[in-house]
């Protein structure tokens, strides 16, 4: 999901690197209306805590492990806005330190995995966990969640590298980034991610929010100001 | 090697074996998740603070690196032949062997990223079925040429050279990027880097949190291991893989609230030091001589490299 350096034209990372930066401005002020002064060790945290869960494996049934892009899981804990900073900063310092993802396409990372998938994730959450809340409601709404705003993240990562051979070719019509068009690039982002990845991110998701569901639903940024929660 | 940094993350051995009474207790999925996490997270913060001592490169300001790092990504990405991105790769190479770094183990990471990212997944467009052109080495012969929705098989499918032009040339330019990436954080502190963001006018705001972030990070990873140490004692079998979700759920939870005690402390303790919510930013340090030297060197390199 990370794009490295080299696949995105200037014409796609410019625009992608604007958008990322203006949303990430309204985000901060967002959060620093929530919690005041303490707004930038709360960010602080969220960063840290969304850099660590990238890095936790979880046993898949089917007898595999995968780890999550923890957006989804970041955007329900923290909410959508936190989220925004918080798995960005997390991204800025993958791509410097770990050399996972390019420095050209930082912005476009962002765009793709620190503001569109946790709005989506989140708003999906929102509209599957309707009260009153029910454990294995919360669950599935958790999955919904993770499944679709990766499967979506992957789609729009797709039509990121597959307008490359339309909007950057030389003259004898080569490719000169991504060398994979639309019918190709969404087929294979959106295969891969609806059959496995997405499976991935939707049980990580879900079980990871059932457990602070049991332990301390308070902490559940999404399910805040919901009411009638109780076990099944 | 005197060091300022914590003892808990200099040391190399694991917190404890596999082996627990005598019976052997595979781990495969924790080991990966939580103590290959801590070990990834220490490896990074000694490397990162041990690169404020050494050669040429070590002693440029930060705020140059940063911007020949921008202004190198940028160039590597405009140049679009062949010749370009070898000439970037030689000059990179140059500044490694300035660098006094370890070369062996920055081109195996190098290798590796560019392998996985700039090479295995642009493969497929040597091939004439996603690059038209003259095939240069047929690989497989069909009966007929194929035609399924808007997918075209042709028949006989190969290596064109439009395409092994596209997958070199992508390649080159992963390869140069991470290569030049991981040369600059080499030899760099993190932090010092980070403050030279507010060259593209990044707010200090954005800056206290990627520098709070980075600190909790490793913080955490003491915690990490901790953690890991703890969860190996009480195991003696194999836990199923229903229990192993739920504990590693569990740990999630737990780093969770540990992250939000730490977040707690921290504020306090800025409070107390008079923090009240606007941030004092640090008076900068002037560049010198070989400063504006480096900068003209990556300049001149750059332009000459796309326009000549």
């Amino acid at each position: 999901m990370h794009i490295p350096d080299g696949y995105l034209s200037p014409q796609t990372y410019l625009p992608l690197m604007g958008v990322f930066v203006a949303v990430t401005a309204v985000a901060v002020k967002k959060v620093k209306l929530d919690v005041s002064a303490r707004y930038i060790p709360y960010l602080g945290m969220a960063a840290a805590f969304s850099f660590i869960i990238m890095m936790f494996n979880l046993p898949i049934p089917g007898g595999t492990s995968g780890h999550a892009v923890g957006s989804a899981v970041i955007a329900l804990l923290f909410g959508p806005w936190a989220a925004v900073v918080a798995v960005s900063v997390a991204l800025i310092i993958q791509a410097l330190v770990f050399g996972d993802g390019g420095i050209t396409a930082i912005g476009a990372n962002c765009f793709n995995m620190a503001i569109f998938m946790p709005f989506v994730a989140y708003y999906l959450f929102k509209l599957f966990s309707v009260n009153p809340m029910k454990k294995t409601r919360v669950f599935i709404a958790a999955f919904i969640s993770g499944y679709f705003s990766l499967v979506l993240t992957a789609i729009l990562t797709a039509v990121e590298f597959g307008i490359q051979p339309l909007i950057a070719s030389d003259a004898e019509g080569k490719a000169l980034y991504c060398p994979y068009d639309l019918s190709v690039a969404i087929p294979v982002m959106a295969i891969e991610h609806l059959v496995l990845f997405g499976i991935v991110e939707g049980l990580i998701t879900a079980l990871i929010v059932r457990y602070f569901l049991k332990s301390d639903p308070g902490l559940i940024f999404a399910l805040r100001n919901k009411k009638g929660m109780h076990h099944d | 090697m005197a060091t300022n940094l914590p003892r808990y993350l200099m040391q190399n051995e694991p917190v404890i074996t596999g082996e627990t009474s005598g019976k052997k207790v595979r781990f495969s999925v924790i080991d990966k998740t939580i103590l290959n996490a801590a070990k990834t997270v220490k490896s990074i913060y000694v490397q990162a603070e041990n690169a404020t001592e050494g050669g040429v490169l070590h002693s440029i300001h930060p705020k140059v690196k940063f911007f020949a790092l921008i202004f190198m990504a940028v160039i590597i990405s405009l140049v679009n032949n062949l010749e370009g991105q070898m000439c970037i790769s030689v000059f990179v190479f140059i500044l490694v062997l300035m660098g006094r770094i370890n070369i062996p183990g920055m081109y195996k990471k190098v290798l590796f990223l560019a392998f996985f990212f700039g090479f295995l997944v642009v493969f497929p467009a040597s091939l004439n079925i996603i690059t038209s052109g003259k095939v240069i080495l047929n690989l497989v012969s069909l009966n007929q040429s194929y035609q399924f929705w808007i997918y075209h098989i042709p028949q006989n499918i190969g290596f064109t050279s439009e395409g092994l032009q596209v997958v070199g040339l992508i390649f080159l330019r992963v390869w140069n990027s991470i290569s030049f990436s991981i040369l600059i954080m080499l030899t760099t502190s993190f932090p010092a880097f980070i403050k030279s963001f507010k060259l593209v006018g990044v707010p200090d705001t954005f800056l206290m949190v990627i520098t709070l972030a980075y600190k909790y990070i490793f913080i955490l990873s003491r915690t990490i291991e901790e953690t890991y140490l703890a969860l190996k004692s009480r195991l003696f079998q194999n836990p199923g893989n229903g229990q192993l979700r739920k504990l590693i759920s569990g740990r999630v939870f737990f780093m969770f609230k540990r992250s939000v005690a730490q977040y707690e402390n921290t504020y306090f303790a800025m409070v107390s030091r008079g923090y009240s919510g606007q941030i004092m930013p640090e008076p900068p340090q002037p560049l010198t001589t070989k400063d504006y030297m480096a900068i003209a060197i990556v300049v001149l390199f750059g332009i000459a490299v796309k326009f000549i």
